[in-house]
């Protein structure tokens, strides 16, 4: 932590040097300096998404019941396997105390909402609890790994990762909804039929057909780079950034297809500066023979690849720099970064593809972004700038330069992983859920510093997705919603089933309530773990909750209701919304509501709306 | 067309959106020569800001309206109106105010606001896609571009530089549509807060009545721990109590009821329709100084591909009704030259003789209203050629046509906000500047509104 800071400070005295140098300036003063004005400014990224860990796990502290937690020797954690070397090494090696492994009830709800995206019923929970058996960790895991609820919330991810749109702001042709639903149910078959995530890449790089046609669903992939207005170039460039980004974490190409890296990304990647404008063009080049065609039924398109074409440097137009000559030459041929692979056919998108999951960014990549899903900060952050010269264990960068990895040999050790199950999701995951680091309790004892947010050191809570947050309520009060998408015949009733975070469109209430959970659009706006006036007013009072927890439409709040036992049906109440037993103070808050409240219905509704505007209620920890 | 230092700008902003969208080093460095002499050396334009990020602004407003007229008006039959166009003159009544031409039948309202109202006619968009232009004005960038995928909209960047701590109402409120962008890479609390208006504000009633909302805040309280008992984990905890108590304040507040609750005989002064009701929505908020800086109010569809004089009046009519009386209750507040009001569409339309079917298709060319905010009124900047198809005078200091960058920077401008701004902490790392291009100096307000 201090070495990053000693860099950042570095780079503002280069900064303020570089302000002084300008010969039509005034005398610069250090209050001109901007990193003096404002040093957080000028943080580095890592640095304040750790912060932002920081501070959300800090948030969540007081709506907790505290019960203490007693921090544990990090030695003393069982290592269930390498993951746990790696992470409890290195807290062993620094003398950081672990947090120590979560309880049941918490680790239930956490396994359940991370897997599929939805809290468990309380009967499971107190079947859980009840179960004696040593293992029952895994059996739960390999439950939820096979469940159709697993389909579902991966569905979802991947549909994020993928950007399923039916628009896209700077898209010159868009999918609507029909090439959507295509683009759904092949990610729906995909992630249900375990397909491997190296075929998955490879299928829909070299995406063709109908746009429309569920047999060709893949082909919405690279419709999505197609670019607005401007030359074909744009769409290239486009595709390799949108490819290069998701399934390598480069997405330093953007910044590359307009310029070399030297001079431009000196602070931010090692490897950026060694890579020119023309290398980047390079790649983009194996994308020069896609061509979008219209196609029936009318609005949709025919993807498919031109014999011949290649990377023409002819153009001063487009949303990039001009594309002129270099020397002689004037286009570009595909040549692939690092290897310098060139195609052996004519058909350069699936060349493309081959290289692309043999690149080592590809297993690194992923295992960084399925990483950040489960443990909620990545060993890399941001996940979508992976800098390949600072990742190799083996290799150290260069000074001053440091790993980008907060653990350099684990990331290896599960990109290896990921290679080696052939990139197959479910045993990966298993992996990373059934090591102790993912177990560990969000709850710390002793004293929590920022610094140990890089070690891991206490699982991170993070707040639900507005679907999660959705399904979560209406499995609580079993009242999901039926909703009509267009071109479907069946009407999820779950939010996690919906193709694209614009739905349901035809339902204002769930839609207006999840949209102020910052679902985003997969496009221009991104998901987002901010909180808000208008999460807190939807949540008291609007009709998404108000009629759910009303105990003349929730059947199960009806058979709360007739719960005789008071303690009894606080702990039913509080394992049903919170996944968990109360507190004593807060059995005592709502048996004392209880015993005032003269309807029995009502006192059900005001405990179940408490629950669901707990702060905790939004969060999976 | 070549501006005064001799060269050519359509070859560098051109008339497609995908030429260069910015100018290159060479050419900055020409144009920076050639103006040594120029406007560089304007005592508004010092040399050392082209070194340095910090300028002075207007910062004589406190507040912004900005009305997207969605869909895009023809600007030669309203803002830019060119007398050998077909409308029906009896009823348009065209008459020169101050020089300026303006439709005194169609919207006389705002005719009798001509003598604090400048419009702008040098402007012109960059593209003629609704959906593209439409972003592109509410970002200030092309929505093409790197940033624009974190862009936020203008009035979250407005929300970020201008909300005070403790306000009751957001400062960024959106009226009668969703804009296609939101708070961006900023937090949730600078996305515009959206309005019906004519409504109470959502959600700030119980559904199960007022007594038993206070019951179960009770209860709540009484489930949650005590405040501040974790305060030495960070501010986390402290924000999540300011989202609580925030929203608490709107509810049952006669204050904010106030302000959305419309009186019906205003209504019908206001012009008793939805633009109408928002323009009284907006003068409530202001009035109310309850922390609400940035109103957009999106009215539309002036997309008038086809009978375009009967489609024109109708929008015009209700557009006239609701500005009118909304300029004249902010001059009797005192609110006016606290006021930036920025009117414009996406784009413009096509000029001269209609289409077959008696309208207008989409053009670049457009012209943009501005009021208030301490503007020097009575004036139109710019000058097209007679059919209004391009600028043949920009009048401005960047002699050249006004693009969504300038007004946006403008925006900024009249609110003190400095539009140079380059903030470092986006999710890529890649900086983040207010108006684009900053550092080459390319886009700037349009200082001349203020005399």
């Amino acid at each position: 932590m201090l070495l990053r800071n000693a860099r950042t400070l570095i780079l503002a005295i280069c900064l303020c040097s570089v302000l002084s140098a300008q010969p039509e300036s005034k005398t610069v003063s250090l209050a001109d300096c901007r990193f003096a004005a404002n040093p957080s400014e000028f943080l580095a990224r890592e640095s304040r998404i750790h912060l932002a860990v920081h501070r959300q796990a800090a948030s969540l502290a007081r709506s907790f019941a505290r019960n203490q937690v007693p921090s544990a020797a990090a030695d003393s954690i069982p290592k269930r396997n390498f993951i746990d070397d790696e992470i409890f090494g290195k807290l062993a090696a620094s003398q950081v105390p672990s947090a120590p492994i979560s309880g049941d009830e918490e680790f239930f709800r956490r396994i359940n909402l991370d897997l599929t995206g939805r809290i468990p019923a309380s009967d499971e929970i107190r079947a859980f609890i009840a179960d004696s058996s040593a293992s029952k960790r895994d059996a739960v895991i390999d439950r939820l790994l096979n469940s159709p609820e697993f389909n579902d919330r991966w569905t979802m991810w991947l549909g994020d990762l993928l950007q399923n749109t039916s628009t896209l702001a700077a898209a010159a042709i868009n999918r609507n909804f029909q090439g959507r639903n295509a683009f759904h149910a092949y990610i729906k078959d995909a992630v249900s039929s375990g397909k491997s995530f190296s075929t998955i890449a490879s299928e829909v790089i070299v995406g063709k057909g109908n746009n429309y046609d569920n047999a060709s669903g893949a082909a919405n992939y690279p419709m999505s780079a197609s670019a607005s207005m401007g030359p074909d170039q744009d769409t290239y460039d486009s595709m390799l950034v949108k490819t290069a980004t998701t399934f390598l974490g480069l997405g330093n190409y953007d910044c590359l297809l307009c310029h070399n890296g030297r001079g431009h990304l000196d602070q931010a990647s090692r490897w950026g500066i060694t890579q020119s404008r023309s290398q980047a063009q390079g790649m983009a080049a194996f994308f020069s023979r896609v061509r979008f065609t219209p196609s029936q039924p009318t609005g949709s398109f025919a993807v498919s690849d031109a014999d011949s074409g290649s990377y023409a440097l002819n153009t001063n137009s487009g949303n990039r720099p001009d594309r002129v000559t270099i020397g002689t030459a004037s286009s570009l041929m595909p040549e692939y970064r690092e290897t310098g692979a060139v195609p052996s056919d004519g058909n350069w998108r699936a060349a493309f593809a081959a290289n692309v999951v043999k690149d080592p960014m590809f297993a690194r990549n992923l295992a960084n972004r399925i990483w950040k899903q489960l443990f909620n900060l990545g060993l890399v952050e941001p996940v979508d700038n992976l800098d390949p010269a600072r990742l190799d264990p083996a290799n150290p960068p260069p000074e001053p330069w440091d790993f980008q990895a907060t653990h350099p040999a684990l990331l290896e050790k599960l990109a290896a992983e990921l290679t080696r199950g052939e990139f197959h999701l479910r045993p990966f995951l298993r992996t990373l859920v059934q090591s102790s680091a993912y177990q560990l309790d969000s709850r710390y004892g002793g004293e929590w510093k920022v610094d140990y947010v890089a070690m891991f050191a206490r699982h991170y809570a993070r707040r639900m997705e507005g679907e999660e947050v959705h399904d979560a309520i209406a499995k609580a009060a079993a009242l999901p919603g039926d909703y009509a998408i267009q071109g479907w015949s069946e009407r999820p009733g779950w939010a996690m089933q919906l193709p694209e975070p614009i739905e349901p469109k035809g339902d204002l209430t769930a839609l207006n309530f999840m949209n102020t959970f910052q679902r985003g659009n997969r496009d221009t706006q991104l998901r987002g773990p901010d909180g808000s006036i208008q999460q807190q007013l939807f949540l008291m009072n609007d009709a998404f909750v108000g009629d759910r927890v009303k105990v003349a439409r929730s059947s199960k709040l009806q058979s709360i209701a007739k719960i005789t036992s008071d303690a009894d049906l606080v702990e039913e109440v509080y394992l049903t919304f919170l996944s968990r037993r109360p507190a004593d103070s807060e059995k005592a808050a709502a048996l004392a509501h209880l015993g005032k409240t003269s309807s029995r219905n009502d006192a059900v509704e005001d405990l179940a709306w408490m629950c669901i505007n707990k702060v905790e209620f939004l969060f999976s920890h | 067309m070549k501006d005064r230092f001799g060269f050519d700008w359509s070859n560098v902003k051109g008339a497609h959106f995908w030429s260069k969208p910015q100018l290159g080093r060479r050419m900055f460095f020409r144009h920076t020569a050639s103006a040594v002499g120029g406007y560089f050396l304007l005592p508004t334009r010092p040399m050392e800001r082209v070194a340095h990020a910090a300028v002075p602004t207007q910062n004589k407003a406190k507040n912004c309206i900005f009305i997207m007229m969605q869909g895009a008006p023809s600007h030669t039959d309203t803002f830019d109106l060119k007398e050998g166009n077909p409308f029906p003159a009896a009823q348009f009544k065209p008459t020169k105010y101050n020089g300026v031409l303006f439709p005194q039948g169609l919207m006389p309202n705002v005719a009798t606001h001509l003598d604090s109202i400048v419009l702008v006619r040098s402007a012109r968009a960059w593209a003629s896609a609704h959906g593209l232009m439409q972003n592109w004005v509410q970002i200030g960038r092309n929505p093409a571009s790197p940033t624009s995928k974190i862009s936020p909209h203008i009035g979250s960047v407005v929300s970020m530089e201008l909300s005070a701590k403790g306000s009751i109402l957001p400062t960024f409120m959106a009226l009668n549509g969703t804009p296609p962008a939101g708070a961006g890479y900023f937090p949730v609390a600078h996305a515009p807060f959206l309005v019906t208006a004519g409504s109470p504000l959502p959600n700030t009633s119980h559904r199960d009545g007022s007594q038993r909302f206070s019951s179960r805040s009770d209860l709540l309280l009484a489930s949650e721990g005590a405040p501040g008992t974790y305060a030495d984990l960070g501010s986390g905890p402290a924000e999540m109590e300011e989202w609580k108590s925030r929203s608490r304040s709107l509810m049952y507040n006669s204050k904010v009821d106030q302000v959305f609750a419309l009186d019906q005989t205003e209504r019908l002064r206001y012009g008793n329709n939805r633009f109408g009701d928002a323009c009284l929505t907006a003068r409530n908020l202001l009035r109310a100084n309850m922390g609400t800086r940035f109103i957009q109010i999106t009215f539309g569809s002036w997309d008038h591909h086809a009978n375009l004089y009967a489609q024109l009046t109708t929008m015009a009519t209700q557009y006239d009704a609701g500005l009118g009386p909304l300029l004249t209750d902010l001059k009797t507040d005192g609110l006016f030259d606290q006021t930036f009001i920025v009117s414009q569409g996406e784009f413009g339309r096509t000029v001269g003789p209609l289409n077959g079917n008696g309208g207008r298709d989409h053009f670049t060319q457009q012209a943009i209203l501005f009021a208030g905010g301490g503007i020097k009124g009575g004036r139109a900047i710019g000058v097209t050629d007679e059919r209004g198809a391009q600028t043949v005078e920009p009048e401005w200091v960047r002699d050249r046509p006004v693009r969504p960058e300038d007004t946006e920077a403008t925006i900024y401008s009249a609110l003190g906000i400095d539009w140079t701004t380059l903030r470092r902490d986006t999710p890529f790392g890649r900086g983040f500047e207010y108006v684009p291009e900053s550092d080459h100096d390319v886009y700037g307000p349009i200082n001349e509104l203020w005399g």
